[in-house]
């Protein structure tokens, strides 16, 4: 077993890495419990985190992004692992062609498009932009991440097992549910986490298809940010990265039982 | 309530909170109206205000190019009037629903741009200078401080193309607005010279570092100086004596709007003196309304920045709306300077 | 794969089919379309069709700003391997923290890209953390230019989409037969034999995935190399994105636009063709 135990070294350049994943992350934190605005440090002060949960702006913009990523999640997740299992059986050229398309398409192609589509829809149909745009814009940018990561964890995978689950008189849906399914688990779970954090973090293709009621954590941090490094941005962002995190834990907590 | 808004929304049941008010949808720049200002409307009339911020006129117009945005007013500069025209997104103006429009400053009654004001009402007034520490150069009165050598690295100029070529045309003594191809030519020359002395093309953001003393001089705009000037008293600001560009930008109702009554009734609202004050006063910017300008306090109705005396406004020049073959040089000119 | 899988796998393509004939082909239909348009006198695209906008993509200006955009993206690329590697590695090691350890890499990624990137303009200007420590331990007398450069904006590209080379890498590890390490070890091979014999090329069809995921977003990215580059330096994701915005030359944009992607697509075409057979 000696190999398969992380070593020294591994473990060492793990930490490296790890410690500048968050050394800016940590930096914003220290600063936003800084009592002054600007980057010298004066003291420790919670008033950043008062001014935070007095802007209702900022609240508003929260429950949004969250209630977008979530929806778009959702959706991306399950059609990108059906479509990456089907992919898995029989290639699809085309599909995959398509799916690796939209990976190289610039965001704000993929915005002003959308954007493009959605007036010529709306020409026929009374609706305007809102929260459906948006969420149909992260569905739709989301997807091949999905694919891509559990196509991936798939092909290292043995097809002969299903294969043998059919032997024994499982049906095709059975097979994919009892034998492939659960071993694609952590896969999935990383897509959807991947798929997540990109739609909480969308600003380009967010900020074309948004409308009135829409708009979302980044757009207003874009707008404020574009001012001044205020320490009220970096206090939402500690608030974001400890409530995650705690939910995350959470998450893998109630896995482990 | 608010808050309850948001954990209503985190439980997925946003869509449920929608208040029956009849509502108004404001687009408007970046603390560029008293939060006073929203609450007092929302209250006399009766109606739930939504506002939100953008930082520039190419962001606003990518918003509601769309002519499905659900914004009713909005606030583009003057030289974006009729591109927007042009490209029907404007709802003229009802003259007979502003009674008070002799409330904006002469020089805003009939602007070039949109003589009798069918289009768009003027809000505030802007400019773009230089602001420097005082330390660098006390004297300074030139663009040409933006070119010296001994700035190497303490420099900004903002990221703009209309503003920064405008400049360096300014500088070399040709008019803001010039579209011929050899003015241009040499305003580019320019640019690249100045570029390898730049730190950066930076807009609001110059702000803080200006403040922090990391850059001697940027290119700004007043409204960005004076906040900046607010935290620190080394700073000074000038127009150059080459001249300057000027913008007004200005309220305008969104031909999508289904709500242009209301509409009217905002734009009535903030021609009110008190009312105009209290935004002048919250964003530190040259109100279009003069009669508000006698309420503004001591300091800002007396600054030379935000009101220039008249040798000094000679000096300015309005931007103008550019026609397609100038503005795709200028692009190209624009995109070979940062290419450099 | 197996004839049977038919009915159930045209179930399974469906939805991803509609999704991206709707919100994918169809929008680049649009813009397609759009490139072989006239630009409308003040924005917007108007008749007659023409080929203009291909035309000018010739200018050996914008082929230059391609070029650079191009080694940009392969150096961000290249930089995420031996970084995401070891991480990978180790969290496929883990055992049963191995969700943990994948959460907190994903962690600092629920944040806002336009928040990391200020906290590296936080780190990187001259009164920020990095410049006050040298000078206060005395290596640099004055503060160094970190910001405003293509480090910088290497730097916040690799911070930016490392995790996207963390996962497939890490899917593809945690798959790895321990069997076949343990042979590898019982022959002799010290662990770092076994990395480079073993590891390696297992964890290829992984790296080869991160790569696309890193290289391609790195190519079209705009907001990191404006904000972290002071708008000094133009990538091809810029140009375009003045186009729709600033130049308002939308058939213009869209013409670059579907230049870049086709690119892109030979590209892979050709990474597929040097022995990237997983990628399509």
């Amino acid at each position: 077993m000696s190999s398969s135990r992380p070593t020294r070294l591994l473990r060492a350049s793990a930490g490296l890495v790890l410690a500048f994943l968050y050394l800016p992350l940590a930096a914003l934190m220290a600063f936003s419990v800084n009592d002054s605005a600007a980057t010298v440090w004066q003291g420790f002060s919670l008033r950043w985190y008062r001014e935070l949960w007095q802007d209702s702006s900022i609240l508003a913009a929260t429950a949004n992004s969250l209630l977008i990523a979530l929806a778009s999640t959702l959706c991306s997740t399950v059609v990108g692992t059906l479509a990456a299992y089907a992919l898995w059986k029989q290639r699809s050229r085309l599909l995959l062609s398509t799916v690796y398309l939209s990976l190289v398409t610039p965001e704000v192609v993929m915005g002003v498009a959308l954007l493009a589509l959605y007036q010529a829809v709306f020409r026929f149909l009374d609706i305007r932009l809102g929260m459906h745009t948006v969420i149909l814009a992260h569905v739709s940018f989301s997807i091949s991440y999905v694919v891509l990561v559990v196509l991936a964890r798939l092909r290292t995978m043995d097809a002969t097992l299903e294969e043998a689950a059919m032997d024994l008189g499982a049906t095709e849906l059975q097979a994919f549910y009892r034998v492939t399914l659960p071993g694609l688990a952590p896969a999935i779970a990383a897509a959807a986490l991947l798929a997540f954090s990109i739609s909480f973090d969308d600003y380009v293709i967010t900020s074309l298809v948004a409308g009135v009621d829409s708009e979302t954590l980044p757009m207003l941090i874009y707008a404020k940010a574009r001012r001044a490094i205020s320490p009220s941005v970096n206090a939402l962002c500690a608030v974001i990265v400890v409530v995650m995190g705690s939910l995350v834990l959470l998450a893998q907590r109630l896995q482990e039982r | 309530m608010k808050r309850r808004t948001f954990f209503l929304g985190l439980a997925g049941l946003a869509g449920c909170t929608r208040q029956q008010k009849p509502r108004l949808n404001v687009y408007i720049w970046s603390e560029y109206i008293a939060p006073s200002t929203l609450e007092t409307f929302a209250r006399e009339f009766g109606v739930h205000l939504h506002h939100s911020i953008y930082e520039s006129n190419e962001e606003l117009l990518a918003k509601v190019f769309s002519g499905n945005s659900g914004w009713d007013v909005v606030f583009p500069s003057h030289y974006f009037l009729k591109p927007m025209r042009q490209q029907g997104l404007l709802a003229p103006l009802d003259a007979g629903r502003l009674p008070v429009l002799g409330n904006l400053a002469a020089e805003l009654q009939h602007p070039a741009w949109d003589q009798s004001l069918d289009w768009g009402l003027p809000y505030m007034m802007g400019a773009a200078g230089v602001v420097h520490q005082q330390s660098v150069d006390a004297q300074a009165q030139s663009w040409d401080l933006l070119w010296r050598e001994d700035m190497r690295g303490k420099v900004t100029m903002l990221d703009d193309p209309a503003d920064t070529i405008g400049a360096a045309l300014l500088k070399l003594g040709m008019p803001l607005n010039s579209t011929h191809p050899q003015a241009l030519q040499a305003a580019k020359e320019a640019l690249v010279a100045q570029k390898r002395l730049l730190r950066a093309y930076l807009n609001s953001e110059a702000r803080q570092q200006l403040v922090a003393g990391e850059l001697h001089a940027s290119h700004l705009w007043t409204t960005t100086s004076l906040l900046a000037m607010d935290d620190s008293d080394a700073l000074a600001y000038y127009y150059p004596r080459e001249g300057f560009a000027r913008y007004a930008d200005c309220a305008v109702v969104l031909k999508e709007s289904t709500r242009k009554h209301l509409a009217h009734e905002f734009l009535n609202f903030l021609l009110r003196p008190e009312i105009a004050a209290a935004n002048a006063e919250e964003s530190f910017t040259t109100t279009a309304n003069e009669a508000a300008r006698t309420l503004l306090p001591q300091e800002l109705r007396d600054s030379a920045a935000l009101y220039p005396d008249a040798a000094t406004l000679a000096r300015g020049q309005w931007f103008e709306a550019i026609p397609p073959d100038a503005q795709r040089l200028r692009d190209r000119i624009w995109t070979e300077v940062k290419a450099r | 794969m197996t004839p049977a899988a038919g009915g159930l796998r045209a179930l399974f393509l469906a939805p991803a089919w509609l999704t991206m004939a709707g919100l994918f082909l169809l929008p680049i239909a649009v813009v397609l379309a759009y490139s072989f348009l006239t630009r409308g006198a003040y924005g917007g695209q108007d008749l007659p069709w023409t080929v203009e906008s291909y035309i000018r993509m010739w200018d050996p200006l914008y082929l230059g700003i391609l070029a650079r955009s191009f080694l940009l993206a392969g150096a961000v690329t290249v930089l995420c391997v031996p970084l995401a590697f070891p991480l990978a590695l180790f969290i496929a090691r883990s055992g049963r923290h191995k969700l943990l350890w994948l959460n907190l890499v994903m962690l600092p990624f629920f944040t806002s890209l336009l928040v990391r990137t200020y906290a590296w303009m936080f780190l990187l200007r001259d009164t920020g953390l990095v410049n006050t420590l040298l000078l206060k331990l005395g290596v640099v007398a004055a503060p160094l230019p970190l910001l405003y450069n293509d480090g910088a904006v290497i730097v916040g590209l690799v911070y930016s989409y490392l995790p996207f080379m963390v996962l497939p890498i890490y899917a593809t590890l945690e798959r790895i037969d321990l069997a076949l390490l343990e042979a590898a070890a019982d022959l002799g091979e010290r662990p770092w034999g076994v990395t480079r014999r073993v590891l390696l090329p297992l964890a290829r069809p992984g790296i080869l995935a991160g790569a696309v995921l890193v290289f391609i977003p790195s190519l079209g990215s705009y907001l990191t190399p404006d904000l972290l580059g002071g708008g000094k330096s133009i990538l091809v994701g810029n140009v375009i994105q003045n186009q729709f915005t600033t130049a308002r030359d939308w058939p213009f944009g869209a013409a670059l636009a579907i230049g870049l992607m086709l690119l892109v697509l030979l590209l892979l075409r050709w990474w597929e063709a040097r022995g990237g057979g997983e990628l399509g």
